[in-house]
């Protein structure tokens, strides 16, 4: 792969203070990488120091093997174009006029528009769908026409390599999505390198080709969106505990927070709690419990279901059962057990099946074993028995017998039952 | 918007002709555009002497230097005002808001009082007295509005009232000093077109048409700046190199209309901003219409000063002001979508 950016030892202070310290790195031909990071960790910086906007205090910056300060303003806007985050319109412009400044690199002062320049200008008007948008104001522009039109502007250069600030942070999530789809596009047929400083970090792990994670003005991390996008790197580096699961569709890493290490888990062990759910029915309940301190246990899930994953993040004791089979006798043994061990029984509201209809009758043993038993019915039971009325037959009795509805999966409210009972045996 | 501009800049032309025309006819002694244009046929040999000595001492001598001053100093002002708005991208900025024409008179002040000779060397000479004083005038607001190496709008616009505040008080206090030489400056000073001869006219002319060549020449910088300075860097503009030359160029401009009318406020400010309506911000237009424009404010604010409570002569800066203050409020209002600051 062929280098045409490279970042050596590169240090940038303001006032005093470091914000970027050594970083060494190299952008190939064609790549499409984003830069992301929590605020003040450098990111756009970095990015204007490749665009030659800020001038670094130490190592070297290298385009096509020539450092920056070699290259003249014009030849630079030939090589690369920058895109801000919100481009600059205090003064109304029409859409066509911006797209043309962007061939000032290839004119004169006096010079005006050539047939090549016009026709640099209208590829760049299409190929970001704005061509119906040329005699328009840039005033009368939505946030997400603006973004083309700087984009277009920055096409207008016919730049190998384009630089962008946070191309989506001020769009709503569908001009979010065309943007990136765009910058996609741009990258794998026109073979244009894309450097993106990024927010929003499933936005990036879906279109980036490669990631770089900075923190405190260091690379952190630098690879695929997979090697990058670790529940380890993300709670070192936003000090933020999440979880991290792959895209339904595109397969790529998705992050999903949960808590900041401030507020969560002060998981003491005394109180635990076992969960009876399967199907993703169990998710809220995991959540809630596990920020609220309680030590958590859950079974008889089906291996490779969604509470099973959550489950598994999560770090919960936890009994499986072969994917697709019905709970074996084994399991449900191995599941009282677990139950046997906790203060209380949270039975999330699953659907009832007769594979897995032998969970409900643990909830009643435990009930019959003088576990306080606390039931979640929305959806009501009605609507999830598949086994002929058994299910909600079991259901009612269990109410019937001194099992608790709750509104909501409550760790408080559970808290406070518990303890009026008296918990662990 | 080519269309618009071809119309504005046909009907600007005429408008320019038939304005000095008409103001030139006007007065206490009302002379037709007919005698008008036959005074000035006979003045440049077109045509056999035959006016009375009287129309042509009032129009030739009188009042058509006052005029064609009146349209220098208001194209100066006005071209000065759109470099100004464009460079600093701030809608407020003009040379009278930025304390520039305050530096300039001063300078001038100074260099009346204090340079020797006479005659037209000397005429010539004032006006680079005024213009080291816009340039120090500028030079201060441009470190005192300067936050994190940007010029935001808001404190630009305090350090150029500062800046204005502080030379203001340096004029009256040199004024003082100056005892005997009162009267003359304290005319000079309070911002007017009267009793200007030809003799005034000509030394306005090099700044102003050297100094709107050389902003023309930066014109399409200008534009790219509009819309940042880091977005017109990567597109190839030397930002800090044209900003020196715009920035001197355009106080030269100043000075050369302040050294010889003192301050006149708002004709910087409002004529670029109507013109920007009117055709567009590209620089390329922008800069010329509004010296027209400007022209023709001017020269209409002046008719209006020395007739309309004649034989009182009104300030023409309190005109620009009466008439610019709510001009531009409305504007604003009308155009609000357009100018958001």
């Amino acid at each position: 792969m062929e280098v045409t950016l490279r970042v050596h030892e590169l240090s940038f202070r303001y006032g005093g203070h470091p914000v970027l310290d050594r970083l060494s790195f190299a952008i190939n031909r064609g790549d499409f990488v984003g830069i992301i990071g929590p605020n003040g960790s450098g990111k756009t910086t970095l990015l204007k120091n490749m665009a030659a906007l800020l001038s670094p205090e130490g190592g070297a910056i290298l385009l096509e093997g020539r450092s920056l300060e070699t290259w003249s303003r014009r030849e630079l806007g030939r090589q690369m174009a920058f895109v801000q985050q919100r481009e600059n319109s205090g003064f109304n412009f029409l859409v066509e006029e911006v797209v043309a400044m962007g061939r000032n690199p290839y004119l004169s002062r006096l010079q005006g528009l050539r047939r090549e320049d016009r026709e640099a200008i209208d590829r760049a008007l299409s190929l970001t769908g704005c061509h119906h948008l040329r005699e328009r104001e840039l005033f009368a522009l939505s946030g997400g026409e603006r973004q083309r039109v700087a984009l277009a502007r920055a096409l207008a250069q016919e730049t190998p390599l384009i630089l962008l600030d946070e191309p989506t942070t001020f769009l709503d999530l569908g001009y979010q999505v065309e943007i990136m789809e765009l910058l996609h596009s741009l990258n794998s047929r026109e073979k244009i390198t894309l450097v993106l400083v990024m927010h929003d970090l499933n936005l990036a792990a879906r279109y980036c080709q490669k990631l770089m994670l900075l923190h405190q003005g260091r690379i952190y991390a630098w690879g695929s969106p997979a090697e990058v996008l670790t529940e380890d790197n993300i709670l070192e580096v936003y000090r933020l505990k999440v979880l991290v699961e792959p895209h339904p569709l595109e397969g790529t890493p998705q992050v999903i927070p949960i808590a900041t290490p401030e507020g969560a888990p002060r998981m003491d062990g005394r109180q635990r709690v076992h969960i009876i759910g399967g199907g993703g029915s169990a998710g809220p309940i995991i959540k809630e419990l596990y920020l609220e301190g309680f030590s958590l246990s859950i079974g008889v899930l089906s291996a490779g279901d969604s509470d099973w994953s959550t489950a598994r993040r999560f770090g919960l004791e936890l009994v499986e059962e072969a994917p697709f089979t019905a709970i074996s006798e084994k399991r449900y043994r191995e599941n009282l057990a677990l139950i046997s061990r906790a203060g209380a029984v949270v039975v999330a509201p699953f659907y009832v099946g007769p594979g897995n209809y032998l969970n409900l009758e643990a909830a009643w043993t435990a009930l019959a074993r003088g576990k306080p038993v606390f039931l979640l019915d929305e959806p009501p039971m009605a609507s999830r028995d598949f086994t002929g009325g058994r299910g909600e037959a079991l259901f009612r009795k269990l109410i019937r017998e001194g099992a608790i509805l709750l509104e909501a999966p409550d760790g408080e409210a559970i808290r406070r039952r518990m303890a009026g009972r008296g918990s662990n045996d | 918007m080519r269309g618009r501009r071809t119309a504005a800049i046909i009907f600007l032309a005429l408008a320019g002709g038939a304005v000095i025309l008409l103001a030139t006819g006007i007065g206490a002694a009302s002379v037709s555009p007919g005698e008008v244009l036959r005074v000035f046929g006979e003045a440049l040999g077109f045509l056999e002497p035959g006016s009375s000595s009287t129309s042509y001492t009032i129009i030739w001598k009188i009042r058509l230097p006052r005029v064609l001053l009146g349209f220098l100093i208001g194209a100066s002002l006005a071209a000065a005002g759109a470099a100004f708005q464009g460079l600093l991208q701030n809608p407020l900025a003009d040379p009278y808001t930025l304390g520039v024409s305050s530096g300039a008179a001063l300078g001038a002040m100074l260099g009346i009082l204090f340079l020797p000779g006479s005659g037209f060397s000397w005429q010539l000479a004032v006006p680079l007295c005024g213009f080291l004083g816009a340039l120090l005038a500028l030079f201060i607001v441009y470190q005192l509005g300067r936050v994190g190496g940007r010029l935001p709008v808001t404190t630009v616009l305090l350090a150029g009232v500062v800046v204005s505040s502080f030379f203001s008080a340096l004029i009256s206090l040199t004024m003082i000093l100056a005892g005997q030489q009162l009267r003359s400056v304290f005319f000079w000073i309070a911002g007017g077109l009267g009793m200007r001869g030809w003799k005034y006219v000509l030394p306005v002319l090099p700044y102003f048409g050297a100094g709107l060549l050389v902003l023309l020449y930066f014109s399409r910088d200008l534009n790219l700046i509009l819309l940042g300075e880091e977005a017109a860097l990567s597109m190839g503009v030397e930002v800090e190199r044209v900003k020196r030359a715009v920035l001197v160029t355009a106080s030269l401009v100043t000075a050369g209309a302040v050294s010889v009318s003192g301050m006149i406020g708002f004709v910087g400010l409002i004529v670029p901003h109507a013109l920007r309506i009117l055709v567009g911000p590209d620089h390329r237009f922008l800069l010329p219409f509004s010296a027209l424009g400007g022209g023709i404010f001017l020269v209409l604010a002046d008719t209006f000063a020395r007739t309309v409570m004649a034989p009182v002569e009104i300030p023409v800066g309190v005109i620009t002001a009466f008439v610019g203050a709510p001009f531009f409020l409305l504007l604003l209002r009308r155009h609000r979508e357009k100018y958001r600051f």
